[in-house]
């Protein structure tokens, strides 16, 4: 209730985001004027800051000058809030619309009306009053001096009383004033700014804080939504606390040979984005990693914009990745949205309810870009920035795909921003080339990690991905055809030396034998006539001992032939 | 919690002056009224004046917030309303049109 720079004494409005933003809530025993168009969600807006003090125990008073109660009833009984409030003796519904057909001779005041307020809050312990289209009444002042008398007339007793009051008013355009009732605002010490503008045909609402004396305030004009919970401020919700702890743990993404890219992994708590052209397997490659997850017992929030998750299980079984089972098993949830269907805020709130709902420690968005389709005055960016955060904070480790176009494959236009936030981001595409789309991945970046900057060829078949080192080609990388037949010419070619080598051998070797062959031709040559040379040595020798023997007759010699051996006396003789 | 139109509790008298204590435009409406009543030859009807301040459940009922406050019951039952000091004679004459002496 207090608490602000300036010790100025605020009171929750119970709605996280205003609350968040006017840090503390609005100005306590004061007026805030919140203005709007028609359908702007004034009468919402007070209902349902009634309905959380009714609910925290306070009491209050609901003053309506233009709906019936009846009409106020039923607003209330479309929110989750309304039973509860309708049920609730602690506040008062007073109808205060103007009898029809009331004319004003002169000017009055609203001393009636302070005086059966005070009577009503008195019997409760009031702390909010809400005063829904005031002009209404005022409107029969014959001068706008007089009713922003009765305003501040108004402020005043509220202050005496304690009481926060609530006063809405009717702003035409843009004006940062009430109709009717010009000036007010100078008057009160805040001003919210309700408006609903038409975008694609969806209307798109914000609210705004034109005024805050004297406390820090966003001035943005916050995207806001009204659902069946009843005015949201989605953006601007109090963040979760934790998430500063960095975790060391990695991720499997589901494919070994990634994970080895990445260091190892995906850091739990960060996020992944996967960005590529229609058809190179970003789903596929989100698959393994929710099957992943599964297996290690983690629960996954898997979200498919524009796919159904029939189609989407049955198209992922077919590369080999089972979904179903963890789907059945309770550990992932899938949850298929039309991102047309609603706004960017809707969807992000959407979201962000069923993080809180599922609790998962992993997220699967399935693509993230499709956000880009819904309408938003805040643009998709404001979503996957909060989307991302809000993960990020909570530890849950995420996984975004990313559609781009045909002419532009890293989609630095359209993802320029997520690629930003998010800590990883793979690109994944074809590479065209003889005839053939090879899907290719690389890793643009990976915070905190050494990661591999080569393009990796993506194997796609019915086990699911895998893959393959690229053929490094001089500067090229070769995929596919192109790399089988780059590596066949290679094989051949080492094959065709492999011959060569051995024929040289086998020819050295025949030449060696041949060789051998000649040396033992020449040895045996060699060996014959050193035979054939001593033989006629031999003879030689013979024939010189015996010519001796017959030039020397008179040497006795006992083994000489008998002397009737005439023939030799003659043959010697002669 | 008040939701209808209020019908009344009891049939009031044909002119009720709803006021704020002793507030100047209170008073100014008491004047003029009695003043307005002579005009048109009507000084015999008695104005039944309520004092929201004291009773503001009355406002309620009749779904009274604007001080002062005439109401006129007319022979219907219909209830016809006028804010202000009534400091505008034509218009309150034409409130009260009905009620004068020679209609």
């Amino acid at each position: 209730m207090s608490g602000s720079e300036t010790g100025q004494s605020k009171r929750p409005t119970g709605i996280a985001g205003l609350d968040n933003v006017t840090r503390g809530g609005l100005p306590a025993g004061q007026a805030t004027l919140v203005l709007g168009e028609a359908a702007a969600g004034k009468t919402v807006l007070g209902l349902q800051v009634l309905a959380n003090a009714v609910d925290r125990g306070e009491g209050a008073v609901f003053v309506t000058f233009e709906e019936s109660p009846a009409q106020i009833r039923r607003d209330a009984a479309s929110f989750s809030w309304g039973e509860a409030l309708i049920a609730s003796t602690s506040w008062q519904l007073i109808d205060a619309r103007p009898h029809f057909g009331v004319e004003a001779a002169g000017a009055f005041d609203i001393e009636g009306l302070l005086s059966v307020v005070a009577s009503a809050a008195e019997t409760m312990q009031t702390s909010w009053l809400v005063f829904d289209g005031i002009d209404q009444l005022l409107q029969y002042q014959p001068d706008q001096r007089s009713a922003i008398e009765q305003v501040r007339r108004l402020d005043a007793y509220c202050a005496e009383h304690g009481w926060t009051l609530l006063l809405t008013g009717k702003a035409t355009d843009e004006r940062v004033t009430p109709a009717g009732l010009e000036g007010i605002e100078f008057l009160l010490s805040a001003t919210l700014v309700l408006s609903a503008r038409m975008v694609n045909q969806q209307l798109n609402r914000s609210l705004r804080i034109a005024k805050y004396r004297g406390s820090g305030h966003c001035a943005d004009e916050l995207p806001m939504l009204i659902d069946g919970e009843g005015i949201q401020l989605p953006y601007h919700e109090p963040a979760p606390d934790g998430g500063g702890v960095a975790s060391d743990e990695r991720l499997s993404t589901g494919i070994e040979r990634l994970d080895k890219l990445l260091g190892g992994g995906i850091y739990r708590g960060a996020s992944l984005l996967i960005s590529g052209r229609p058809g190179t397997a970003k789903s596929t490659l989100a698959g393994h990693f929710a099957q992943a997850a599964a297996a290690r017992g983690e629960r996954t929030l898997y979200v498919s914009f524009d796919e159904l998750e029939a189609p989407y299980v049955r198209n992922l079984a077919s590369v080999g990745i089972d979904l179903r089972t963890p789907i059945d098993a309770g550990l992932v949830r899938f949850q298929d949205l039309a991102a047309y269907t609603a706004r960017v805020t809707e969807h992000f709130l959407v979201l962000r309810r069923m993080i809180d709902d599922f609790d998962p420690r992993c997220l699967v968005i399935d693509p993230i870009s499709a956000l880009l389709k819904a309408s938003a005055t805040e643009g998709a960016h404001t979503a996957t920035e909060q989307l991302i955060d809000l993960a990020r904070r909570r530890g849950i480790t995420t996984v975004l795909t990313s559609l781009s176009s045909e002419d532009d494959p890293e989609g630095e236009a359209t993802q320029g921003q997520v690629s930003t936030l998010a800590d990883g981001w793979i690109v994944l595409d074809y590479n065209i080339r003889s005839g053939e789309r090879n899907r290719a991945l690389s890793i643009v970046k990976s915070r905190g990690t050494a990661h591999s900057n080569q393009q990796r060829e993506l194997l796609l078949s019915d086990a699911g991905i895998d893959l393959a080192d690229v053929y490094e080609y001089g500067s090229e990388v070769l995929m596919g055809t192109a790399r089988a037949n780059r590596e066949a010419e290679e094989d051949a070619a080492a094959q065709r030396r492999e011959r060569e080598r051995q024929q040289r051998r086998v020819d050295l070797e025949r030449r060696l034998e041949q060789a051998d062959q000649e040396r033992q031709r020449l040895a045996a040559e060699l060996a014959l006539e050193q035979d054939q040379v001593s033989e006629a040595d031999r003879a030689e020798a013979t024939r010189r001992d015996t010519i001796q023997q017959r030039r020397d007759p008179d040497q006795d010699n006992p083994s000489a032939p008998a002397p009737d051996d005439t023939s030799h006396d003659e043959g010697q003789s002669s | 919690m008040n939701s209808d139109q209020p019908t009344g509790e009891a049939p009031l008298p044909v002119l009720t002056l709803f006021v704020a204590g002793s507030a100047p435009r209170s008073e100014r409406a008491r004047g003029n009224l009695t003043r307005m009543l002579a005009h048109i030859g009507r000084s015999d009807l008695h104005v039944h004046e309520i004092d929201m301040l004291a009773e503001p459940q009355e406002g309620l009922a009749y779904s009274v917030f604007a001080t002062p406050t005439l109401l006129k019951m007319s022979a219907t039952g219909a209830i016809d309303a006028l804010y202000g000091d009534l400091s505008e004679p034509e218009r309150l004459q034409g409130f009260l049109g009905d009620l004068a002496e020679d209609s």
